[in-house]
């Protein structure tokens, strides 16, 4: 049953007997691979050393990596080699074979630059089942960095440009399978940059080009939200995509306050479905904290943003979290959230009848009761607010 | 082929339906003689998958009532076909291209059919598919032109965020239950259970979780597949059901909780055991039941003597059968029939339309499914609903643009009909999709069978397929209690099996 689209029964079902039997022989395997690691490390430090950068060494570091990504010495090894290879073919003044010759024309590219390509391409090609097999090796992500940065510094933007476009492919299948996977994440921000930069040609007129991506990449950021609600690195990087958004799309104050709003709304309705869920709790304290000119985190949205407009959200936000309670009485960031909200409130409108300090000692308490084992956080945050 | 008089068996299985499939698989590298009969000319027994003019066959045959099919689950069958087709309008493909499956039946994730399947190393015969969205259809409201409304039943967290028809009270109180549900068997909420479980599932959810919304309930209900009425199903019954839905879900795949086998849903799986029997020395014979029991015991070698339906004497150290395949002279006669208010009635439709949309990909990048569930109100909350199980041509039961309709009620059978359009109706499609074919029947039920006590005990009756469309772990469990019986109490390995040389490996 390993046709694509077909569930697979096999996997989370076998007895335990068998599972064990797997696992010991999957230890074994390991055990020797190391010890061959070992024998062979040896013989690839000494090529090395000799400035040994040639095919059999960098086939030697292909074995090695394949069986231990972890390996980061060896990566750099072969990013040595690698180098190496890209200077004597860019440098290289024999002239090259018809074949080539003709492969590079159709690539629009000159014969040095299209065999850089095709080296690079090569590599990138070599990580994809490492990548899939260990989605969280910080070196193999690093490594795809270095090949399309190399790529980006030797050959002309059209040719980078559709290595990169081929990049944000992958991140989006890497976080299809597993969407909070941030090394994914950080990757797709730099391959965003990447693009855009590339797609810009350096004319400065970023925000409006063909190469701004904030809009596409906004809408990703709500499609995996609607996947799964508990994506902290989704949120995170919705909030960091919010400034840039709004000045892509030349938004006046109105645009700006209605944008907000739905921000909220949005963030509300996923609190009421969920609020047990941190993640969604920093978003909520994100759109806040925009409200706050002291902030240095979180650029405004709001413009004007002063005083005024912070009391009048914060009284809503208040009252909003407030009506949260009802039927979640033991959900400790609901009386997080009224503390920290009020503590602002009281700074910037005197105690009134939004907000009592018997009120929030009363929540205080609440939390005490949740949460005893944050004791000493608790009290110190009496202290600190004054109740 | 010999004849089979006077041939001597350890274990003579009859019918070959699930339970005793499943049997005849769990043997199958015992070494034991088995002999498995089946007085029908097909395999599958009362879950067996039947070709169109094979439908007809059958029909005709189980087409009286109760009383003419006294040694059949099945009566009342007939079948309709549309009227006269137009030039060039959508047609019945040929015969053969059909699997109608008599039970069919929704397999959950978590039940304990499927790792059974892959330790007998018969999982890579078959395939599974994944039965995707549930939907309920609301009757047309009064006063309010007559379409039907077809809605998603919320199935998860995400989907109740996404869900507009619900506002925040709702989602909030909707998730509440749905996270008791997931939980309601651990010790911090039994408490809590015991005080809820009599209570209608409507009320409890109006009273106790804050949903006032009457509209939140039928997805619910259409989640726990009950076969009476809204205000009948408690929470007792409810709550274990949806938490089943809840904890099979993301088990194979995102966004789904249950699969359906291909070709032809329960009767391929008992294919595929029987097959396995056969390598291992069964010896499999179509068209032969049990006939009569000569003698219960001899006294020489404690053996059964038995007189097949072809009049071939035969012997045997073990017995193993589903009720209506044994003789009365063996089984006890049941002492009381089962309630006809219990008996289901049941219609296979196939239909015009390939009905894409009840069969949305399961989540971003994942499967597309075969089969989804449909809960039809028919005549509002004081009567049941009609069941109704989709299968697209992928399940491979239809050529491709067509669907097959698989509806189940507990009362009026017209209602059946009724649903279907129903369903047809909301779909939206223009023009509205139609029914080519279509048979009913009556499923009875089978009164609770006493375990089997003649003087050796060496007849075993099994529990046929409950009237249902889930496949319950009872299944397998009554078959493994058969299995320890023949093979001997201290037996280890219940369908645990190596696989066999030159048999490819899944992994």
């Amino acid at each position: 049953m390993q046709s694509h689209g077909i569930p697979r029964v096999a996997a989370t079902t076998l007895d335990k007997s068998e599972q064990a039997r797997n696992k010991e022989r999957k230890q074994i395997t390991q055990y020797q691979a190391l010890e061959k690691d070992v024998v062979d490390r040896a013989e690839l430090d000494a090529q090395v050393k000799a400035k040994d950068y040639s095919d059999a060494t960098f086939r030697l570091t292909s074995q090695l990596l394949t069986q231990n990504p972890e390996y980061y010495t060896i990566w750099n090894y072969r990013r040595l080699i690698l180098q190496h290879v890209f200077a004597r073919e860019l440098a290289a003044d024999e002239a090259p074979s018809e074949q080539d010759a003709a492969a590079a024309d159709k690539a629009g590219l000159p014969p040095a630059q299209h065999e850089v390509l095709l080296l690079i391409k090569e590599d990138l090609q070599f990580l994809i089942p490492l990548l899939k097999q260990y989605p969280k090796c910080y070196w193999i992500w690093n490594h795809r960095s270095w090949l399309l940065g190399t790529a980006t510094k030797h050959l002309p933007a059209h040719s980078a440009v559709t290595l990169w476009h081929a990049e944000l492919g992958l991140v989006s299948k890497m976080l299809g399978l597993d969407s909070r996977n941030f090394h994914g994440w950080g990757y797709r921000r730099e391959v965003v940059l990447a693009i855009e930069r590339l797609s810009s040609n350096g004319d400065g007129e970023k925000e409006s080009g063909s190469g701004n991506m904030v809009e596409s990449e906004f809408a990703y950021t709500t499609k995996m939200i609607q996947s799964n609600l508990s994506n902290f690195s989704a949120w995170h990087y919705r909030s960091q995509l919010i400034p840039r958004l709004l000045s892509s799309r030349n938004a006046d104050t109105k645009t700006r306050q209605e944008f907000l709003d739905a921000e909220f709304e949005l963030i509300t309705r996923a609190l009421y479905t969920d609020p047990y869920d941190q993640s969604l709790w920093f978003y909520h304290q994100y759109l806040m904290a925009t409200l706050s000119p002291a902030n240095k985190q979180a650029e405004p949205v709001l413009e004007p943003c002063g005083r005024a407009e912070q009391a009048r959200y914060l009284e809503r936000e208040i009252g909003s979290v407030r009506e949260m309670l009802e039927g979640a009485e033991d959900c400790k960031y609901i009386y997080q959230a009224l503390l920290e909200y009020s503590g602002r409130y009281l700074e910037v409108e005197a105690e009134g009848e939004k907000v009592t300090l018997e009120e929030m000692r009363g929540w205080l308490r609440e939390l005490r009761g949740i949460d005893p084992l944050r004791e000493g956080r608790w009290r110190d945050l009496e202290r600190k607010m004054g109740l | 082929m010999d004849s089979l008089d006077n041939t001597s068996w350890d274990v003579i299985i009859t019918g070959t339906g699930l339970p005793q499939s499943l049997l005849a698989l769990s043997l199958s590298r015992s070494g034991k003689q088995i002999l498995h009969i089946d007085r029908n000319d097909y395999y599958g027994g009362d879950e067996a998958a039947l070709a169109l003019s094979e439908a007809e066959q059958w029909v005709k045959k189980h087409g009286g009532d109760a009383s003419e099919n006294a040694d059949s689950a099945y009566s009342h069958a007939t079948i309709s076909l549309s009227d006269a087709q137009e030039e060039g309008a959508k047609k019945l493909g040929f015969s053969r291209a059909y699997s109608l499956a008599l039970a069919p039946h929704l397999v959950y994730a978590r039940s304990n059919l499927l790792p059974a399947v892959v330790s007998s190393r018969t999982h890579s015969q078959l395939e599974f598919q994944a039965i995707g969205s549930w939907f309920t259809v609301t009757a047309p409201l009064d006063g309010l032109p007559s379409w039907s409304r077809l809605t998603r039943v919320p199935s998860g967290r995400e989907d109740v965020f996404r869900d507009d028809s619900l506002d925040l009270r709702s989602k909030r109180s909707l998730m509440k239950f749905l996270r008791f549900v997931a939980s309601y068997d651990e010790e911090s909420e039994q408490q809590r259970m015991v005080e809820l479980k009599g209570l209608p599932l409507s009320v409890a959810l109006k009273q106790h979780f804050g949903l006032k919304s009457a509209a939140a309930v039928g997805p619910l209900l259409a989640l726990a597949l009950p076969t009476v009425s809204e205000i009948e199903t408690t929470m007792e019954f409810a709550v274990p059901r949806i938490a089943r839905h809840l904890r099979s879900i993301g088990m194979f795949g995102p966004g789904f909780s249950a699969v359906l086998p291909k070709w032809g849903g329960l009767a391929e799986i008992a294919q595929v055991a029987c097959r396995a029997c056969a390598v291992g020395g069964g010896v499999y014979v179509l068209g032969q039941g049990i006939k009569n029991a000569i003698r219960a015991e001899d006294a020489e070698d404690s053996k059964l003597r038995l007189e097949l339906t072809g009049g071939e004497e035969v012997t045997a150290r073990w017995l193993v059968g589903c009720p209506r395949d044994l003789p009365a002279t063996i089984s006890k006669p049941i002492p009381n029939q089962a309630d006809p208010a219990e008996d289901i009635m049941k219609s296979i439709s196939i239909v015009s339309s390939p009905l894409t949309s009840l069969f949305p990909p399961t989540a971003e990048g994942g499967v597309i499914p075969a089969g989804a569930v449909v809960w039809v109100e028919v005549a509002g909350s004081s009567s049941p609903s009609v069941r109704i199980l989709v299968h697209s041509s992928e399940s491979g039961e239809c050529p491709a643009g067509q669907c097959v309709l698989y509806a189940s009620l507990r009362g009026d059978p017209s209602y059946l009909d009724t649903a279907v359009q129903n369903l047809l109706e909301s779909m939206g499609e223009q023009p509205k999709p139609e029914v080519l074919w279509q048979m009913q029947y009556q499923h009875h039920a089978e009164a609770e069978q006493p375990q089997n006590t003649t003087s050796s005990g060496h007849v075993f009756t099994l529990q046929p397929l409950s009237t249902g469309i889930v496949l319950e772990d009872d299944v397998l469990k009554d078959v493994e209690e058969a299995w320890r019986k023949i093979m001997g109490n201290g037996a280890e390995g219940f369908m645990k099996f190596e696989s066999r040389e030159g048999v490819d490996e899944d992994e």
